[in-house]
This record gives structure tokens, sequence and C-alpha cells, in this order.
């Protein structure tokens, strides 16, 4: 057996006075010990809520798809009674009469309807470390009731029953009271232990009830007495919860509780215990247990229906580890049962400091699908809430979650609710003419093999291979220096810097200007480096506009004189595909460019003419005497651009020929390339 | 304006939902359109209840309260036939609301128990609702003028007093004439003195005890940059002042009315466009406006220099309105949305459903993270709306530019979405509309778990060359990462294929991102429609009017499939046992079914489908017709022809978007005609942006899933101060409402009555001797103690609950109160000394009439 269940075999049922004070005393410590703790559940059915009550008292709601304070609620006695349990009002039973619609036409139906609504409060119970209850109306953010003088000492567990509007209470004063909600007296109170009482919870069926100490007892809710006794733990019992709805063995009849199982959990017991409710009076003993590293803080479990269904059970402990079994009930298990996952959470411990820290789980609880899990991790003032759906059969689970940065982009959202995704500057940027922006030009022979070789890593065995012939070559290459020494010394530092890969001599060949001696180094350059150029030109052709200028004189050159080799090259297609498209992309918008070029280049030269015509104004009007010559309006001669300075439409008209006339544009274009280099994109036209 | 409730009631089986009997929730019921989100516009300024605790605000058919401290929808107050145009606290009762709608009624609510408590039957359509505390027992409404069109006139409605719950309000008497429609056009003065009363470029003030009126106008053509008509007005709360908005974003302040001539206006500018709303602070002290621009601007001092701002509201700010308290101040905004602004300018709340947007160009999908359903919101924003909850989760910015509210100016917003099966990875498409060539980005984002935010993996610049059609990810739900594909398909002819590759440049922090793997284009003709098949192992896309079909392996086309004429609308794959069907709409009017094993068409039905949705759960596929100006929904199998279900007239609207959402837990459904709702549930949205969908179950139901049924009396009653003021409040109003029940019953119940009228008449004494008894037995006697000794014994019983005097009750109820605080307060109250309790007494005496006007 169990070492728990052991020790409280061993316990005679009449001890001493003393010995239940001195279990009090302890349970007592122990309860001081968790007042740290925060004290949290979920709402019912969707667990769309989740409420947690932190150690000064503040209760707060959190939206738990959203992750999102919802409301925050602090009792006027916060400090001093402190929260110490919270039950959630149950679900309305699932056969309710369905509201008549809205788009009913009958008036009479509406009404109806509307008081429907009117009942509909989400209620949840407070019980404090006074001994009152309070009732919190989470729709309406307030406090509905408080419930007093039901005990008079720390209220340790608070239970609702499913169907009438009961609420059972327990409290450290021993006894068990019943409250009518409605109108928030006490209905009956008993003495339920002869220590503090800790735990309850009420059957399925609503007619019985379990309740705890160290021992558990049943309760019938009818008469008040004891039906059966546990042998219980230890130590105090924190959890009491049912685990079957249905006895497994459906042969024989249903009294509504018989054949059920229940679950408990202890403080500072590492056993969670199943027992079983037989009709035989004998049996005392815990059925099974599951074990866990540590004391369980919060369970939460699937309740099966079927009896093929397992039981599932997660059991949050007090080291933050969560705990996940599966397991069909039926009958006694010696061994304790060990976890089917356990799920952890920690830093990932990259930036600063190396070392990843846990972070706690304080709750978890199953979704409606009963597959994924909702896990509320982190600080208990700013809990984290996430649904995660976990893969059972590999154990244990280390998540890993960058708290900080979780809270700061949650920061935000809390107000306006307006989310910002992260935008880093390592995100891939794809331009037109970028590899990768459109697939790669293939010769029609390359079929799927060919492809699958590309998506892994292709290139860099090419380029080995390439490196390796080049390197051979090379030598030879290095024996017959003749000639001018400059340009020769460029091709070999440029061979070099391309075999080695080197940044540094590339960016000092490549970065020439004159037209000679890139042409000269061209012409010098062994043929197998030809495809390396290349490669490298178009990957500079990518980045700056300026630099692609410089580029495409190299290319130029390159083409021009060794367009032979090339075009002997059985996988040109490909080869030179990126730098196809590249070009394709660029010159696409030379069209656009070369009009927008043309109109500035009106504008400035229009500007520019009407600075000099005022600067020499003085000039010009000794010589407008000559003025006869009235056909040459087409050069646009200065003495038009001061009549145009004001009207517009002259100069929408010049604009309109502009357009009309490309070959025009495109010889004052030229003139424009030829005087100045500032536009390095017009380049590529040359080409 | 019957629109939005038309659509409602367009749904044919309302009369058989209302007759499935209690308790039998699985039997087959009909199925009915329920409206679940995306509420229909707001018609009136919200209001705040007096306690600050709780908002209520028109919203199509219906007022809703919302609880300010949680956001909640509280109550729904239903029972209009049309859009609620006005909502106003009862200035004489502080928990009653009236309400008016274009259905010609005004309804007075006791909106904390969400009561209707009377009707007024007016007639005409009302457009706006002001109830004034000066005025004792008339409300003022806008109603259309009954001769001319489009010309309206505040009138004053005397509500009767009488007895009953429906009533007649036919008292009628015109105060202003040819007003404008707008409720923020008319505004009520200090202690309701004057009104005032804005259109077009005058503005008239009526000042009711002298019966006068002044009109003022600001001239109509002032300057090229816009025109000068007023948009709205508000009224100072303590000094003669009144504020009005123009449309050219000018704020004028006039004062000095009384006087035709020598009135004085000051002008605050700092809108750009129309000033759409304005409100005074409580004191009066600061003014706040609002419009298009979504700021709020906080003027204060009146003054142009002191100004303070609450940008990025989100959405042009339709009506703003001011707590009684001042503490807190809303704003409505055009996309439906509410948002609570504290007094110094900081967000306190933002209630919002699902948020309008402009045009919704994404669709609906579904998240299969957070379940939510994603669309177009705000502009550049994706938003994420909760269905269990009818609540946005958040939204998303994917643009990250700051938006600019300016008309014409045309600016980046998402036109596609889609999500991978397990969420992990989102693609977005924004797009700038351009008259030659869109500005077109494709950006895929990462769902990073360590943050719990997506992160940008893979942008995009001009992914084609016009504008994007449509795109989908290969979903394999065993989510192989090398197996995903995202297919884009663009106006520009072709469609493309991107992979995941892994990043061979060292420098590159990531270790994937997203490349072209191919281009495929058919005949030059525009692709239109791309979906995989189930198993991922066929692309169709379609062009035109034919649909292409891929091997997804090789990109090898497969075969055509053509159903000419007319251009293919929608393609699908069938699911499951139907995956070998491809399905295919055209805009022509067919809806073609064809088999892909031996490429033929299987059927084809002569249907004009504007919707075409396979649900991911099962072989079912729905699609929503529109013919002769309805909708109607179609569910049917690709392997037989015959639909399984047939919704006919779903709803008036055009329905262009429609998506199913898995259930969390398969609904247990009996009926066969309706298996297809088990595992997931059909959404779809029409075009007023409505959410509807179809339910066995009413909205309630499912909207509040976590309420309870469950009345807790609220005891709350712990101090004596409360507990006296508590006691006597409340008996008060059970007075008030008892009234009416006691006396019914009072009559019925009485034996004396009951003796006359069963006992035979020749029985009965003279009449002579049994009128007086007759008579008193009616009579609700008070402190006149003679004609209760006249009327005999019996009657005296009946009575016994009326014949105390005040006096006698007060004494009364200070006994109960010297018993009571025993049982609730304990020992505190015990030890109030004699003196203590004599003044309690004398306080308790006390007139507490003025209590009820809180």
């Amino acid at each position: 057996m169990t070492p728990g269940a052991i020790g409280c075999d061993a316990q005679p049922r009449g001890t001493s006075t003393c010995a239940v004070w001195g279990a009090g005393a302890m349970a007592g410590a122990a309860c001081g010990g968790e007042e740290a703790r925060a004290v949290c559940t979920f709402s019912p059915r969707e667990r769309r809520l989740f409420a947690i009550s932190s150690p000064d008292g503040r209760l707060q709601v959190w939206d738990t798809a959203s992750s999102r304070l919802q409301q925050e609620y602090v009792p006027s006695a916060h400090l001093s009674a402190a929260c110490t349990c919270l039950a959630w009002a149950p679900p309305p039973a699932a056969a309710r009469p369905p509201p008549p619609s809205k788009d009913g036409p009958q008036r009479k139906k509406r009404k109806s309807e509307v008081a429907e609504v009117d009942k509909q409060l989400d209620i949840l119970a407070i019980g404090t470390a006074v001994g009152s209850i309070l009732l919190y109306n989470t729709v309406k953010g307030e406090l509905q009731s408080k419930l007093d003088g039901g005990h008079d000492n720390r209220v340790n567990c608070v239970r609702w029953h499913q169907d009438s509007c009961c609420l059972y209470s327990c409290s450290e004063d021993k006894h068990i009271v019943e409250w009518n909600t409605q109108t928030c007296k006490v209905k009956c109170k008993w003495k339920g232990d002869n220590s503090s009482v800790t735990s309850l919870c009420i059957s399925p069926d609503g007619k019985m009830l379990l309740s705890a100490g160290r021992t558990i007892k049943l309760w019938d809710l009818e008469t008040k007495e004891v039906y059966r006794h546990f042998t219980g733990h230890a130590t105090s019992v924190s959890s009491l919860m049912f685990t079957t709805v249905k006895p497994m063995n459906e042969n024989k009849p249903f009294d509504g509780i018989t054949g059920l199982y229940f679950l408990s959990g202890a403080i500072h017991d590492r056993l969670l215990s199943v027992w079983q409710i037989r009709s035989d009076r004998k049996e005392k003993n815990a059925v099974m247990s599951f074990t866990v590293t540590d004391e369980p803080t919060f369970i939460d479990l699937t309740i099966s229906e079927v009896k093929e269904e397992p039981v599932k059970l997660a059991v949050v402990c007090r080291d933050g580890q969560l705990h996940l079994f599966e397991h069909i009930l039926n009958g006694y298990c010696k061994k304790p049962l060990t976890s089917n996952c356990t799920i952890q959470i920690a830093t990932p411990g990259t930036d600063g400091d190396s070392t990843p820290k846990p972070v706690p789980i304080l709750a978890a609880a199953f979704c409606a699908d009963k597959q994924s899990l909702l896990l509320v991790y982190g600080n208990t003032l700013q809990p984290i809430i996430e649904k995660v759906s976990v893969n059972t059969t590999e154990s244990p689970v280390c998540l890993i979650r960058d708290i900080q940065k979780v809270l700061s982009l949650k920061t935000d959202v809390a107000l306006t609710k307006v989310k910002t995704p992260v935008v880093n500057s390592d995100t891939k940027v794809l331009v037109p003419g970028i590899p990768g922006h459109s697939t790669a030009v293939k010769t029609p022979s390359a079929g799927k093999e060919k492809k699958k070789n590309k998506r892994k890593s292709g290139e860099t065995e090419e380029s080995i291979e390439e490196r390796l012939g080049a390197l051979g070559i090379d030598v030879t290459k290095v024996k017959t220096p003749s000639g001018l020494p400059q340009t020769d010394s460029f091709a070999v530092l440029l061979v070099q810097g391309l075999e080695s890969n080197d940044a540094e001599i590339l960016n000092r060949v490549l970065n020439t200007r004159k037209e000679n001696v890139i042409k000269n180094t061209v012409a010098r350059m062994p043929v197998h480096a030809v495809i390396p150029l290349l490669h490298e030109l178009t990957k500079r052709l990518q980045g700056n506009p300026y630099s692609a200028s410089l580029m495409v004189r190299w290319l130029k050159s390159i083409f021009t004189l060794h367009a032979s080799y090339l075009s002997t090259l059985p996988d040109l297609i490909p080869q030179l595909g990126v730098l196809y498209q590249l070009m394709e992309s660029r010159v696409k918008t030379l069209q656009k460019l070369s009009r927008l070029h043309g109109r500035l280049f009106i504008l400035v030269t229009q500007a520019a003419a009407s600075e000099t015509v005022q600067d020499v104004t003085e000039v010009n009007q000794t010589a407008k005497l000559v003025y006869e010559d009235e056909s040459s309006e087409e050069e646009g001669s200065d003495d038009e651009m001061i009549a145009d300075k004001d009207s517009d439409e002259n100069w929408d008209e010049d604009e309109e020929k502009e357009e009309q006339s490309d070959e025009q544009d495109m010889t004052v274009e030229k003139e424009i390339n030829g005087d100045s280099d500032l536009e390095p994109e017009n380049e590529s036209e040359e080409e | 304006m019957p629109v939005p409730g038309g659509s409602r009631r367009a749904a044919g089986h309302h009369g058989a939902g209302a007759a499935v009997p209690a308790g039998k929730m699985v039997a087959p019921g009909a199925l009915r359109v329920v409206r679940c989100g995306g509420s229909p516009r707001h018609g009136a300024r919200a209001v705040f209840s007096n306690d600050s605790k709780y908002l209520l605000c028109a919203s199509g058919d219906f007022v809703k309260m919302y609880s300010l401290a949680t956001e909640e929808t509280l109550r729904l107050l239903g029972g209009h036939g049309g859009l609620v145009t006005g909502v106003q606290l009862n200035p004489h009762n502080c928990m009653q609301l009236y309400s008016s709608s274009l259905d010609g009624s005004i309804k007075l609510w006791d909106f904390m128990d969400g009561i209707p408590i009377k009707t007024f039957t007016v007639g005409h359509k009302l457009l706006a609702l002001y109830a004034l505390a000066s005025s004792e027992d008339s409300v003022f409404v806008v109603v259309p003028k009954s001769s001319e069109r489009d010309t309206f006139q505040l009138v004053s409605v005397k509500l009767t007093k009488a007895a009953g719950q429906d009533l007649e309000a036919k008292e009628l008497s015109v105060v202003l004439d040819s007003v404008d429609a707008s409720p923020k056009c008319i505004a009520f003065g200090r202690a309701g003195e004057y009104v005032a009363s804005v259109k077009e470029v005058n503005l008239q003030v009526y000042f009711f005890k002298q019966k006068q009126l002044n009109r003022f106008s600001v001239s109509a053509v002032k300057a090229k940059s816009g025109n000068n008509h007023f948009t709205c007005v508000a009224c100072h709360p303590k000094e003669d002042c009144i504020a009005t908005g123009h449309a050219d974003g000018k704020i004028r302040l006039w004062r000095n009315f009384y006087h035709r001539k020598e009135y004085t206006f000051s002008t605050l500018h700092w809108h750009h466009d129309t000033v759409m709303d304005l409100a005074f602070s409580v004191e009066g002290t600061s003014l706040l406006s609002g419009g298009v621009e979504s700021v709020l601007v906080l003027w204060r001092n009146e003054s142009d220099y002191q100004k303070d701002f609450l940008p990025r509201l989100g959405s042009a700010i339709e009506y703003i309105s001011m707590s009684p308290d001042g503490a807190f101040c809303c704003t409505l905004h055009t996309d439906n949305r509410i948002t609570i602004i504290n007094s110094n300018l900081r967000f306190s709340k933002s209630i919002q459903g699902l948020i309008k947007s402009m045009d919704i160009k994404t669709g609906l999908v579904v998240d299969p993270r957070t379940k939510a359903l994603v669309l177009n919101g705000e502009p550049g924003h994706l938003q994420f709306y909760s269905l269990q909850s009818d609540q946005q989760l958040f939204s998303l910015d994917i643009v990250q530019r700051q938006y600019i509210h300016q008309a014409g100016l045309k600016q980046v917003d998402l036109v596609k979405v889609a999500f991978s099966a397990q969420g992990k990875w989102l693609a977005t498409v924004e797009e700038r509309e351009e008259v030659t060539d869109p500005e077109l980005q494709l950006k895929l984002w990462f769902y990073d778990e360590e943050t719990q935010s997506f992160k940008l993996n893979t942008r995009i610049n001009t992914p084609h060359e016009d504008h994007i059609t449509g795109m989908c990810f290969r979903d394999m739900d065993e989510s192989e990462d090398d197996s995903l594909l995202l297919v884009t398909a663009g106006r520009d002819c072709v469609f493309k294929v991107w992979v995941m590759v892994e990043d061979t440049d060292p420098e590159a922090q990531q270790s994937v991102s997203w490349s072209c793997d191919f281009v495929g284009s058919y005949h030059n003709y525009q692709a239109t429609n791309c979906c995989f098949s189930e198993d991922g192992s066929l692309l169709a896309v379609s062009f035109e009017e034919t649909v292409t079909v891929w091997d997804s392996v090789t990109w090898d086309l497969k075969c055509t499939f053509c159903h000419p004429p007319g251009k293919i609308r929608n393609i699908c794959f069938g699911r499951l046992t139907c995956s070998k069907y491809l399905i295919g709409a055209t805009d022509y009017g067919f809806l073609c079914c064809w088999n892909l094993l031996n490429c033929a068409l299987e059927w084809s039905a002569h249907l004009n489908i504007l919707v075409l949705q396979p649900d991911p759960l099962s072989e079912y596929i729905a699609a929503v017709s529109w013919l002769s100006k309805e909708s109607s929904l179609f569910v049917f199998k690709p392997n037989e022809p015959r639909p399984i279900y047939i919704q006919r007239n779903l709803c008036k609207e055009k329905i262009q978007l429609a998506a199913f959402v898995p259930r969390d837990e398969p609904e247990m459904i009996s009926a066969e005609k309706y298996l297809w709702l088990r595992r997931s549930q059909l959404f779809f949205l029409t075009d007023t942006q409505e959410l509807m969908t179809l339910s066995t179950k009413s909205l309630e139901e499912r909207l509040t899933p976590a309420s309870k049924q469950l009345a807790v009396e609220e005891g709350l009653l712990v101090t004596p101060f409360s507990l006296l003021f508590g006691r006597h409040r409340r008996q008060q109003s059970q007075e008030d409402l008892g009234k009416l029940a006691v006396h019914n019953k009072h009559w019925q119940d009485s034996p004396a009555v009951k003796e006359l009228l069963h006992t035979p008449a020749h029985v009965l004494p003279s009449a002579s001797f049994l009128c007086p008894i007759f008579i008193n037995s009616l009579l609700i006697s008070k402190e006149n103690k003679s004609a209760e000794e006249v009327s005999d014994e019996v009657e005296m019983e009946s009575e016994n609950t009326e014949d105390d005097s005040d006096e006698e009750r007060d004494a009364a109820e200070m006994e109960q109160e010297d018993t009571n605080p025993m049982e609730l307060l304990g020992e505190t109250i015990c030890k109030l000394s004699k003196s203590q309790d004599k003044e309690l007494r004398k306080i308790r005496k006390m007139d507490y009439s003025w209590i009820s006007a809180f």
C-alpha cells in the first residue's frame, strides 16, 4: 500500500484528543505555509475565465482565450480576510428548455426570453480566512452578497451544488455548513470532523457529500449522516474529486453512489489516492494511487462516461511541474502509477543569463475537446495562459517560453487589444529579381531530379568542383604572366579573390571605374573564372543600386569578350537564369523611370533656364531685338520660358509632347547619362 | 429602415422553433438562422446609468446593457420592431429607461431587471428621443412630417400615466419645424430652458418660456475648402452657450443668442474633416469633439490653445456621451466598437464585438490555434473574433503603418489571409490599390511559441504583378515542414508555388525562409482560384473558364475541366469518401461536379452559387446561392447530386462569405437531416456584415455558456446607513410596483364582492343596503377609520393589510428595524446607544421622497 495509506491505517480511529490537537496544529501550520500560495480556479464548461487570488487578497479574473486581465476585485477586507478558496457556480443543467427564438413574432415569447436572460448570473464564491464567504458576480464585476455567520474560522473549501442553489463550505472550526444562496442564510450546519475539515466534494447525483480532514467521510445530504468512512491521508486532504459518474460494471443496479471512484490528494503527500465506494463497508483502503514529484496544488480531470474511456488527470505540483495521467479505472492496482507525461516550462536562457530558468505552472485544465490543455504559468500577478495540445507519447515535455517577451508583448493588448507581431531585421526580404522571388530558369531537360538537388544544397557542391578545377588551372595560369603588369595583377587578384571568396580583394578589383582597366582585366582573365565572376557579379547586382552601376560595366565586357566561351556551356540557362531575371525585373521599371526622368529633366532645365534668364536679364534684353524668329517654338527658347512661367497650360502641353515622343526622351536621356553618372539605374538600359 | 430586423425575420422557421417543447434539445427542431455577432449600427448616443457602472447602448433592434467593470453584456432589452433610435434615462427615476424606435413606439424599461414597464405607441417613425427633467410627463421626439417627405419636426409627446402596459400616446405638440433627422442635431439647453436645432447652415434656438424662436445662419458658401454645414450641436450644462460642429471641421461656440442681432460666436478649429459629435463635460468646463480622424479632442476653457488629444481610437467617432459623474466618457464608433475613456483621457475599456470593416476581402478564415474567426478588422489589421464570447480577442497589426483618415487616400489593406493546418504559419497579402499596378506584399509569419506571437519570416514584394485572387496552404495534418506549400494565384495569369527552404547564407539568422518553387500558367488566362486536394497531392487552379489540375510533386498539368460558358467562381475538392470529386461553381449559374478518376462530369445543377464551402471535418459541402433577391443554402455530398439539406430564404441579403467552424465536441444531433452540423458549425456573413449561423439553439444559450440560472439575493446591507436607506427605498419601490396589483387583487378577493356576485339574487338584501358595502370594498381606505367601522368584519379582515395609517406603518417598521439589525449585524448594532437609536429613528421619520430622484 502507499505510505500515506499505511500511515492512516496505523492510526487508530479513536485517537486521543491530544493527538487530534497535534494533527490540527500541524494542519494549521501547513495552511499557514500555504498562505503565500495563490488560489485559483477555472470557470466551468468552456473554461473561458480563470480566477486567481493573489496572496495580498486581490482577485483577478483573466480571459483564457486572449490571456487578458478582464477584471480585478479587491475585497474591502482583503488584508485581514484573505481569500482561501474559490468556487465557480456550476453551469446550468444541460437540459434547459431552449428559449424561444428572438425573431419570434409573438411578443409574449419575447418577454419570457428576457426574463431568462436575467437569471443568468455568473457567480464566484470566495471563502475567506475569517470565515465569511463572498459571492462575487463576474459578469457585473461587483460583490453580490456576503454569507456571514456560518463559520468562525478560516473557510477551507467551498463547493456549489449542481442543481439547487446550495453552497457547501467547510472550515477550520470543524463544521460543514449548507447555505441557501438565495436568502444568504445558513440552511444547515453540522460538525464534520474532530479536527478541521479541509475539503469537500459533492457526488455526481447530488445526493452525497464527501468531506475530508484527514479521514474521508461520505455524508448523506438528506439526513446528514455518515454513510461511509475512508482512511484518508496522514496529512490533511487538500483536494477531493469524483472521477466517474457511472460505475464501471453495469450489471449491477446503480444507486447513484456505489461503484464510483474518487480521487484525493493531501498536503505534503506525493501520492494521489483513488478510492472506490463499495457496497460492503469493509474496504477502507485506497484502490490505487498516482505518484507525483511534489505536493499537488491544482488538479483537473476529465470524467470518463464510457467504460473504455480512460480518465485523464492533470496534476500541477508545487515544484511547478505538470503531470498527466491516463488510466482506465477498473479495480485494484498495487503499485503507484507514474505519470504518462510530464510538462515543464523554462525560459530559453539565450541572451544575458545563459542558464534556462524554470517557469512554474500554476494551473492546468483540459479543454472541452479533452485533448488540449490550458496552461497557466508564470507569476501569480501576471500569469500567462496558453492553450497547448500535448502529445502524451513523448515524455517529459519541456516547453520553452520567453516570459519577459511574452509579457512585454501582452501589455499593449490589455487595453486596445491591438497585438503587434514581431518584425525583426533578420526577416528575409524577396524583391523581384532576387533568386527565390520567381522560379529559377531551368533547362527544358532538367527534370525533377535536378530540382530536388537545388532544393537541397546543390550549389555548394558545384562550386567546390569548380574551385578544385580552377585551382589546378590557376597554377599554370600564374606561370605565364606577361604584358602590362597593372591589369595583369588585377586579373590575378580577381581570380584569387574569386577563389578565396575574399570580399576585400574583390571590392578592390570590382570597384574600378576605368573602362579600360575593366576590359583588359576581363580579357586576361582565365576562362574558368568567368562563371564564378558572373555569379559574384549577380550577387553584387542584387545589392546597392550604386554598386550595380559598376557591376554592369564588368558584365558588359564579359559578355563582349567571353560570349563564345559562354555559348559552349551546356548549362548556360540555369547558370545565368538569376542574372536574366534580375535584368528583366530591373528593366521592367525602365519605362516608368525614363518617363519620370524625362519630366524631371524638363523641370530641371526649365528651372535652370529661368534662373539663368533672371541672372542675365539685362543681357538678354539687348538680344531681344532679334525677334523675327517666331517659328522656333519647339526648341523651347529662353524667351518662351519667361512667358510660360505663370501659365500652366503650355507647360502641360510640353509635357505631353515629351511623353509622346519617347525617342526624343531617350536621346535626351542619353545626353544626361553622358553628362553625369548620377543615374545608375539607367545603366542597365545599355544592355 | 427594417433592414437589421428583416434578415432575422426572414428565417422561415421561427414558428416551428418556438413550438419545440421544453427540454427536448435533441429533438429535430427546425434549424433557425441566428444572428450571433456583428451587431448592426448604433442608432443613438449611449447612456450611462446613474452610478456609472453600466452603459446602455442602442444596437440594432435592441438596447444592450454592458457592465463597465467587465465589458460584458449584462442584458439585452429586446422588443422593438425596428432600429432603436434613442435611449434616455427617465429623468424622474434613474432606474428606468426610455427607448424609442423606428417602429413608432417608446418603451419604458426597468433596465436593472430587464423588464419592459410600458410601451407607448406614437404611430410615427421616431428618429430621436430626448427626455428632460423639466418636463413632467412628456418626452421630445423627432418625427417625419406627415405632409412632406424628408422634412422632420421636433414634437413633444405626452406620456399618459394610465395603467396598463400598452398605451397610446397621441398627444403630440410641435415644438420645432423642419429639423434634421439626426439625433445629434438637436440639443436642449441649461435646465431645459431652450432647445437648439441645426440644419444645413441654420441654427435655430427656441425658448420655451418666452416662446421665442431665434434663427442664425452661417454663410452657405464661404470657401473652397469645404462646406460649413452644421453637423451637430451641444448645449452647455451651466451657461448659455451652444457649441456647433461643422462639416469643414470647425466648432463654433455661440453666446448671447437671446438677441437676434447681437449674438457672438467664437471658432475652434482642429479637425480637418467633419466634426461628428460634440459633448460638454458635466461641469461644462471642457468640450469633447470627435470626427473621422478617430481622435478625441478635449478643449479646455473653450480656448483654441488648451486642448488635449486621445489619438488612435481605431475608427471614426460617431457619438460621444459623458457619464453623469463625469468620470467616464464613452465614444461609439462607426465600426461598432465602444470605447470607454476616463476623465484624464486614458483608455479605460473597450467593448468590441465583430468590428465592421469597409470591405471584407480576406474572407472568413478560422485560426486553428485559437479557434477564432479571422477577417479584416480596422484598416491594416486582422481581427481575431471569438465566436464563443462574441468578443474580439485581439487585432493583429499586419501592415504596421499609421492609418491616415482622409477621404480619397488609398491605403494599404489586407486582401488575403491563410493559415497552415496547425496555425503555425500565417500568410497575408496586403495591397494598395493603384490605377495602373497595385502595390503588393506577401508576408509569411511564423508563430513563435517562445514569445507567443507571430514573427515575420519572409516578406515578398510584388509576388505577382497584378491582384492576387487566391491563396492557400497545402494542408497536411501530419505537417512535416517540408510538405508545407503555399500557392498564390494572380491576375497576372500565373500561379506561384512557394516552398520553405533552408537558408544557405551563413549570415542569415533564420534557419528557414520561403522562396518560389514553381510558376505555372495556362494559355495566358487569369488565374482566379486555387485549392489543394485533401491529401495534398493535387492542386486545382482555375483559369477563367477552365479548371486545371496539377500534380503537386512534379508540377505537371494533369487534366483540365471546363463547363462553358461562364467563368469559374469557386472550386473545391471533396473530402474523405468523396475525395475523388472536384466541385466548381461558374458565374453562369452552374454547379458542376467532376470525377477525377475518369475525368468526366459527374453531375451539374443550375444554381447561381456565390459561396462554396467544404466542411473540413466531413464530406459535406455548403453552397449558398443568390436568386431572386434571397439567399438559399444547399448542403450536399459530392457523391450524390441530391442535396441533403436545403434552406430557402436564408436571408434577404447577399451572402458573400461563409465558414465552417469545427466544434470542440461533436454535438448530439439525432436527426438525419442535420447530421452535417454535428462536427462543425456554419457561419456566414451578410452584406451588412452581420454574422449569422444556423442553430437549433438560440443565441443566448450559446453566448453565455458560463452563466447560470441562479438568483442570488443582493444581501450587502452591512452599514447602518445603507440598512436604513436601502430598506426604505426597497419598500417604496415595492409599493410603487405593487399598487396596481394590490388594487386588482383587492376587489377580486374581497368577500363582499364575492358574496354579492355569487349569492342568488332572491337571497340578497336590498340594493340600497348592499351598495355602501360594495363601494367601500372598492375603496382603498386611508385614515378614515369611520368607513372601516361601518363595513362589516369580513371586510376588515380583507383590508387589514391596508388599513394601517402612515404613522402606524412607520411604527411597525421601526419594530422590524429593531429586530432586523440584530440578525444581520450581530453585535455591532447592539452597541448603539439609546441616544443614537433615537437619532436613527428621527432620521427614519424624515421625508425620503427626494431619494426617489436618484
